[in-house]
């Protein structure tokens, strides 16, 4: 018994398995609020909160402040959705033993893969929109539409690293710890990479290890801010892809292994 | 044993991918007049040069011989595996040996004839002085590479003849064959095949980035650099043959592969502008290193890629697959007579190199098709001759061992041999042997922990075996492809909630190249009712007829269903049980774990029972009722348990609620003692064994 041509998915099946799983991943992630509602809402809740009430002065008298809180707050929008979906429904497939069904089918292998980075990516995009709307509105943006356009590019380009890591826990604890561990590495990472607020020098020496400040000097260097510019931004790709392969390689290995 | 071969449709990808090899060594002379180096170093020096040219041609540089090699090591065990040593070496002569000689004689003068023509003209007319020959100086041109594959057959013929002679038991090879495949799937080998070909190429004293591999072109004394690498290549092709997943490894990983060698490949191109020719110290050494990740990133990238895209029959392929080694062997004089012909044209490199290449391929093949396809030189070259007429060839069968095999065990589409699985220090199973027939429905019985889970998953390809054959649809369930005709049901299994029934329907068969309809697959299940209804609100049954309809979609030709009816009503049951039926009636075999025993005895056609991960008994469902007669007595009575266990003829007694169960050999005279001893007795049935009482029986035997 031979391996038949028929058992080979010609390329329009196999883009249509690419298709149909991100679809169906999309489908149930924008279906599930429990985990979308909040991660899409409390960024654009906290920019509205600090950067157009209580902020509004300081940026009305110093205009670089309010680019500055636009992107910090906009590099959690894109990355808090990108972390916590992907690693927290990881971590519940595999416990409901569906990495392990998908291994046992013939899915091709990378689908899960693209499709749960792609959906992250357009949680990302979904949590940075609103904020992008209302800071046009409020007139809270002092970049012109050409910065504007490539900052957006890398803020959305910024949640692939995230996906990575959210994969990584997602592959590696339990469904009930995965929250915690996802919190556990977000909240300091976002606090410590001085996003909202420009840290003490005697600070700045740790900042470069959690990516949510690389993805945020990334975005500020494409918008042309380059007053807070302190790292060359060939080393904060490098970073990134360097925890995107290493998280992501992790985490592939671990579900191809254990599923 | 080991000849666990694939089939043909690989066989046509490696066709593909050494035809490939060869025609773009074509591509890769007919750049050279157009790199700008110092003139003498090739046949013409166009007026035109250009960088990137040179850039890919060095690319090609990197592999092309290396993926030939790799090659022809795998068609070599194949061939020596099919005719035995003495045919092998008079086949070799013929396609090999003799074109060898023959395009010495031959193409020799024409291309001397060429090169002084050509630097005669690049020299403006006069010709240089030639410099002094080295005394083992001998011109094989660009049919060195015959010459080395001849060497190389001899050394490893030899090694082959010496390692089946220590190793009489395999148990050497069987060891090699793991680590050939774990090499691939890990990706270790990308990473280490290449550090022979880099340690000998380290120590070359002169050794420009460009050449990669020096050509052994000069000489028929063994030059280190290309013995050390295409000998790597070919062993490890040879290897390849050897170790039955390696195939399918090798298509799995082709992505990663292309991607390390882009990357390897950018480096060297980097480092190669920076510093044409290795000064010594650790920058030779690292871009002898890498070139060796780039080299087996390509081999094994692009050897996947046809794998994955190439493997079926397709005439266009297979002609120039059949032409290659033609075009190969006879390109040289075209090429170079092109080159210098244009190479003073004031025209741009853009438009002389593509002429090149478009004239000798339009020459070559017209020679291929007139002068060797239907004579003697494909007969000779090939093995093959086609006749003028008839233009599309029938697919030529290409018998492979695997074929022989299959054809000897027909009936059977997945086996375990002699399978041993240990978690830690419990064995899951123990050297068992189950097969399962086509058509057949193979229930697998047995208390929890017996194994059932562990050899399902090992037929699925989720775990592997410590030792011992898992075979299913005629190879390795490692292979993508092979699950393609499979079906699965497992246990502990929830679908994706927020799902709706269609849209999980719709997911499973976008894996399959040809499913059902997600309407036909809906109505085979009954589950058309709840198609638009999310998942997670249905009830337990309706879950599992759609884990079903997940199962069934793509038309699987076995089904696995890892105990389907758990937590089903009696209704739910009897409908999956149709299903099943109608499954098997289609000629699909299924492979049951229950532990519903009359699910077994309503569905099977034959029983596995195991227990501590051992077979303790197989037969079909009658056989395994008459290896234990006895009979169930039940009744409502008094009587303790304990009591009745002691009478001569009871097997086993226990408590159901208010009545009393009796297993029995003798039921007459158990039957006679429980009236007399009990006259409030009531409601007295007596009945042969179910198989749940054999099965009962027969666990507690092997506990």
């Amino acid at each position: 018994m031979n391996t038949l041509n028929a058992d080979l998915l010609s390329t329009n099946r196999l883009l249509g398995a690419y298709w149909t799983e991100t679809r169906c991943e999309y489908m149930r992630m924008l279906r599930n609020l429990a985990f979308g509602g909040p991660i899409l809402l409390i960024p654009l809740g906290a920019y509205l909160l600090i950067a157009i009430l209580i902020g509004a002065d300081w940026s009305t008298k110093n205009p670089w402040v309010a680019d500055y809180l636009f992107s910090g707050f906009s590099t959690m929008a894109v990355t808090m959705p990108a972390l916590f979906s992907v690693g927290c429904i990881l971590a519940l497939e595999r416990e409901a033993g569906l990495m392990m069904l998908k291994r046992a089918q013939p899915a091709p292998a990378g689908t899960w893969l693209v499709a749960k980075t792609l959906v992250a990516v357009a949680f990302g995009v979904m949590a940075y929109l609103p904020i992008l709307v209302c800071g046009v509105l409020f007139g809270k943006i002092g970049m012109n539409a050409a910065e504007l356009a490539a900052m957006s590019a890398v803020l959305i380009a910024g949640a692939i690293p995230f996906a990575a890591i959210g994969l990584c826990i997602g592959s590696l604890v339990s469904a009930s710890a995965a929250p915690g561990y996802a919190n556990l590495f977000y909240l300091p990472c976002i606090y410590l990479s001085g996003l909202f607020i420009p840290l003490p020098k005697s600070m700045e020496a740790q900042m470069v290890i959690w990516p949510a400040f690389h993805v945020n000097q990334l975005a500020l260097a494409a918008g042309e801010a380059a007053k807070f510019k302190s790292i060359p931004p060939q080393m904060s790709v490098a970073l990134l892809v360097g925890i995107t392969v290493i998280c992501g390689g992790l985490a592939i290995w671990r579900i191809a292994k254990k599923g | 044993m080991n000849n666990t071969q694939p089939s043909e449709n690989r066989l046509h990808a490696l066709d593909a991918v050494r035809g490939f090899a060869l025609l773009l060594g074509v591509a890769f002379h007919a750049a050279l007049s157009f790199l700008g180096g110092p003139p003498g170093t090739w046949f013409a020096a166009d007026n035109s040069s250009n960088a990137m040219l040179g850039d890919a041609a060095f690319v090609t540089h990197i592999f092309r011989m290396s993926l030939f090699f790799f090659i022809a090591g795998y068609f070599g065990r194949l061939l020596y595996q099919k005719l035995g040593a003495r045919s092998f070496w008079a086949n070799r002569l013929k396609r090999i040996f003799i074109p060898l000689v023959a395009g010495l004689v031959i193409l020799g003068p024409i291309v001397s004839f060429l090169w002084i023509t050509g630097l005669t003209k690049v020299f403006g007319g006069t010709l240089p002085p030639m410099p002094a020959m080295p005394a083992d100086f001998f011109p094989l041109g660009h049919l060195w590479f015959l010459y080395q594959l001849l060497l190389i057959y001899v050394a490893v013929v030899a090694i082959h003849s010496l390692v089946a002679r220590l190793d009489p038991a395999q148990k050497l090879r069987g060891l090699v064959d793991k680590a050939v495949t774990g090499s691939i799937r890990t990706m270790a080998g990308t990473f280490t095949l290449g550090l022979p070909v880099a340690a000998a190429l380290m120590s070359l004293p002169v050794w420009f980035y460009w050449m990669g591999i020096p050509t052994p072109d000069m000489t028929l004394v063994p030059q280190v650099p290309a013995s050390v690498g295409f000998g790597t290549a070919f062993a490890f092709g040879w290897l390849v043959h050897r170790s039955k997943d390696a195939l399918a490894a090798i298509a799995q990983r082709w992505i990663s592969n292309v991607g390390v060698a882009i990357i390897a490949t950018g480096w060297l191109l980097h480092s190669m502008h920076a510093e044409p020719m290795a000064q010594p110290g650790l920058t030779k050494t690292v871009y002898a290193l890498v070139f060796g990740v780039a080299l087996w990133g390509w081999v094994l990238g692009l050897t996947g890629a046809a794998l994955r895209f190439l493997s079926n029959y397709s005439a266009t392929r297979r002609y120039l697959a059949d032409a290659s080694y033609w075009i190969y062997l006879a390109h040289l004089p075209v090429v170079a007579a092109l080159q210098i012909w244009v190479s003073h044209w004031p025209l741009h490199w853009s438009v002389k190199y593509p002429f090149i290449l478009v004239a000798s391929f339009a020459v070559l093949f017209a020679s291929y098709h007139y002068l060797v396809r239907p004579t003697f030189i494909g007969q000779l070259l090939n093995g093959r001759k086609y006749p003028r007429k008839s233009p599309s060839p029938a697919v030529p069968r290409i018998p492979s061992p695997s074929n022989v095999a299959d054809i000897g065990n027909a009936g059977a589409v997945a086996r375990l041999t002699g399978v041993t699985k240990r978690y830690g220090k419990t064995a899951a199973l123990s050297g068992i042997d189950i097969e399962v027939r086509a058509g057949e429905l193979l229930a697998l019985l047995g208390p929890n922990g017996a194994g059932k889970t562990t050899a399902i998953g090992l037929w699925l390809g989720l775990i592997e075996a410590d030792s011992g054959d898992v075979m299913i649809m005629g190879g390795s369930p490692q292979d993508v492809t092979r699950r393609r005709r499979l079906g699965v049901m497992m246990q502990d299994v929830e679908l994706v909630k927020e799902l709706r029934v269609r849209e999980l329907v719709a997911l499973a068969a976008s894996y399959y190249q040809d499913p059902m309809s997600v309407e036909e697959a809906l109505a085979k299940t009954g589950t058309s009712a709840i198609a638009n209804r999310p998942y997670g609100k249905l009830s337990g049954g309706q879950k599992r007829q759609v884990q079903f309809a997940v199962a069934i979609c793509g038309r699987p030709r076995l089904l696995f269903l890892d105990e389907p009816t758990v937590g089903l009503d009696v209704q739910a049951r009897e409908a999956l049980w149709s299903n099943i039926r109608a499954l098997l009636a289609d000629g699909c075999s299924v492979v049951l774990t229950t532990h519903y025993l009359e699910e077994a005895e309503a569905l099977a056609t034959r029983v596995v029972v195991l227990a501590k991960g051992r077979v303790i008994a197989s037969g079909s469902v009658d056989d395994m009722r008459s290896l234990v007669a006895r009979r169930q007595i039940s009744c409502e009575s008094s009587l303790t348990p304990e009591i009745v266990r002691a009478w001569p003829g009871v097997a086993d007694a226990s408590r159901d609620r208010n009545r009393l169960l009796i297993t029995a050999t003798d039921a007459e005279g158990v039957v006679r003692r429980l009236l007399a001893t009990d006259p409030d007795l009531r409601r007295l049935d007596v009945r042969e064994a179910g198989l749940a009482d054999a099965f009962n029986e027969l666990t507690r035997e092997a506990a």
